[in-house]
């Protein structure tokens, strides 16, 4: 087998004939780009266009031709802003999330790594074992046949969104608002894949394994492995998912089979799903500790350091909502229907109430029951204006437990679970 | 078909590299402050271009706000849990240097949209 695409053969050749050996080598950490360039040259590359680039000497570096930016990295989305290319991170304009039951064009995207190339629903497995007494080894056909299929409308939002308001910055992919959707995902529920095969009595947690691959390379890294308490993990509400409104699932959200764990941090719900392991301890695996997605067991001040020790993971997502209509900072009438969504990890939605007065005053909206467990809250309220000028339409939604969204941020380090209120601006003639 | 895909994918990425020689010819002859991929300008853009996109965007580097010393722990980080080639000495406080400076806690630089 060739290993060194630059002296072998074409780098187009390379790539087709031996995919991972290419991804490592290019993606090898340290390997000079220079090196590619010097070696493969330009001809290649041009190749691998098609045609040759006769302007490249203009070419401004850091640009993506855009025919390979809108066919590869957003095919199939609308209007998400990209946060990240490599790996790929969008979000979606409030605005744009205004539907009921989120649009797969709509939903935004979060990859830690890079995702496979073969999504063959026919030739998916899903493997559960760890310590069950009854190992399974399942085809998507296989689930389809053995288990109900039900369709839910289910929220999953990053644990990072809003991540951009913290102050200090907090590091990570900068999410204002848009890391939130409630598409309905038709699948099996994970309780009953799990019964099948027969938990041990001493099980405490699932390890979620996908077929992305880490961003070095490196066959032997995983780019993220999360899972869930057992006892979340036989909520009804979990789906191992195969079809997102109707289709089947977008290939940046996970195509042909994920979890969909609502009411968590989107981390929990692994895309591209080949492995559930049942262990007898919390999983250890990428992104589940150190402090990822983990806050402080204590309030904090802004920009506090806090000991590793003192992280604990996060569970639910807490109360939140969204105003998708007006769009922020838009013109109005004197009189204007709002409406949003909102949500809070495991629980429902009690109140959304408005606010166009910066607080001092509150005013209920109309707020529609979930259509079932796990999906967000849709709500509206016609709202009159006494006069003329600069408003802003403050949303807080109030969640079954009593809990209110802050006007805050409850700062953390890593600037995880920002529901502070949302705020839109109106100019009202 | 993915494969091909993706091969195009990757070359545009390695478009946004810098040519061939070009660290070399801007730190030999400068000036080095010109900026290179999506990175503002500044000493040390090309090295910290070099350094941090052969596994990621410098699209997530961009982003960011943090000063010199959770950078130097983001380096550690980038090692110890992704692989990531050390950078040492001379290098590693030029790379520091940027990256606090134009990506520090003040967020000079962002958003960049």
């Amino acid at each position: 087998m060739p290993r060194n695409p630059r002296t072998t053969q074409g780098l187009h050749a390379f790539f087709a004939a031996h995919p991972e050996e290419a991804h490592r080598q290019f993606f090898k950490p340290g390997l000079s780009r220079r090196g590619f360039f010097a070696g493969a040259g330009l001809a290649t590359a041009g190749g691998l266009l098609g045609m040759t680039i006769p302007h490249y000497a203009h070419m401004p570096q850091g640009l993506v031709p855009a025919a390979f930016a809108d066919e590869e990295l957003l095919v199939g989305k609308d209007g998400l802003v990209l946060l990240n290319d490599r790996p790929i991170n969008a979000e979606t304009p409030a605005h744009l999330l205004d539907d009921a039951v989120t649009p797969t064009a709509r939903h935004f995207i979060r990859n830690n790594g890079i995702p496979p190339e073969e999504t063959d629903p026919g030739n998916w497995t899903l493997r559960v074992d760890g310590l069950v007494a009854n190992p399974l080894t399942l085809a998507i056909s296989d689930l389809q046949q053995a288990f109900e299929v039900v369709t839910m409308a289910l929220t999953i939002e990053c644990g990072g969104n809003g991540r951009a308001f913290f102050d200090p910055p907090a590091r990570g992919n900068q999410w204002t608002l848009g890391a939130v959707a409630c598409s309905a995902w038709t699948g099996v529920r994970l309780a009953d894949v799990l019964r099948k095969a027969e938990p041990a009595p001493g099980v405490v947690y699932t390890a979620h394994y996908g077929a992305d691959t880490h961003l070095s390379g490196d066959p032997d890294r995983l780019p993220i492995s999360r899972g869930v308490p057992i006892a979340k993990a036989m909520t009804d509400n979990v789906l191992v998912a195969f079809a997102m409104n109707g289709n089947p699932l977008h290939r940046q959200n996970g195509a042909p089979l994920r979890l969909v764990v609502p009411g968590w941090p989107g981390s929990c719900s692994q895309k591209w799903l080949t492995r559930i392991e049942l262990r007898d301890q919390v999983h250890d695996g990428p992104k589940m500790t150190g402090t990822s997605y983990r806050v402080p067991r204590y309030p904090v001040a802004p920009g506090d350091e806090v000991p590793k020790e003192d992280f604990e993971i996060i569970e639910r997502m807490p109360v939140k909502s969204l105003v998708t209509f007006p769009r922020n900072d838009s013109r109005a009438g004197r009189s204007v229907e709002v409406r949003g969504h909102a949500w809070s990890g495991d629980r429902t939605v009690g109140a959304v109430d408005l606010s166009v007065d910066f607080g001092a005053s509150w005013m209920r909206t109309e707020l529609d029951p979930p259509v079932n467990a796990g999906a967000w809250q849709n709500w509206r309220r016609t709202v009159e204006f006494p006069e003329a000028g600069y408003y802003e339409v403050w949303a807080r939604a109030t969640d079954s437990a009593g809990d209110m969204q802050p006007f805050g941020i409850d700062w953390n380090p890593k600037g995880y679970l920002n529901n502070s209120m949302h705020r839109v601006a109106l100019r009202v003639t | 078909m993915w494969t091909i895909r993706r091969a195009i994918l990757l070359l545009g990425f390695f478009l946004a590299a810098p040519a061939p020689g070009a660290a070399e010819t801007r730190h030999a002859t400068g000036p080095a402050e010109d900026g290179i991929g999506l990175l503002a300008a500044g000493k040390g853009a090309a090295e910290t271009h070099a350094a941090c996109t052969s596994c990621h965007s410098e699209r997530i580097v961009i982003q960011q706000g943090l000063p010199r010393q959770q950078w130097d722990e983001l380096l550690d980080w980038m090692v110890d849990e992704h692989g990531m080639a050390p950078l040492r000495g001379r290098l590693r406080d030029t790379v520091l240097d940027y990256l606090a400076g134009q990506y520090g806690r003040d967020r000079p630089n962002y958003p960049s949209r």
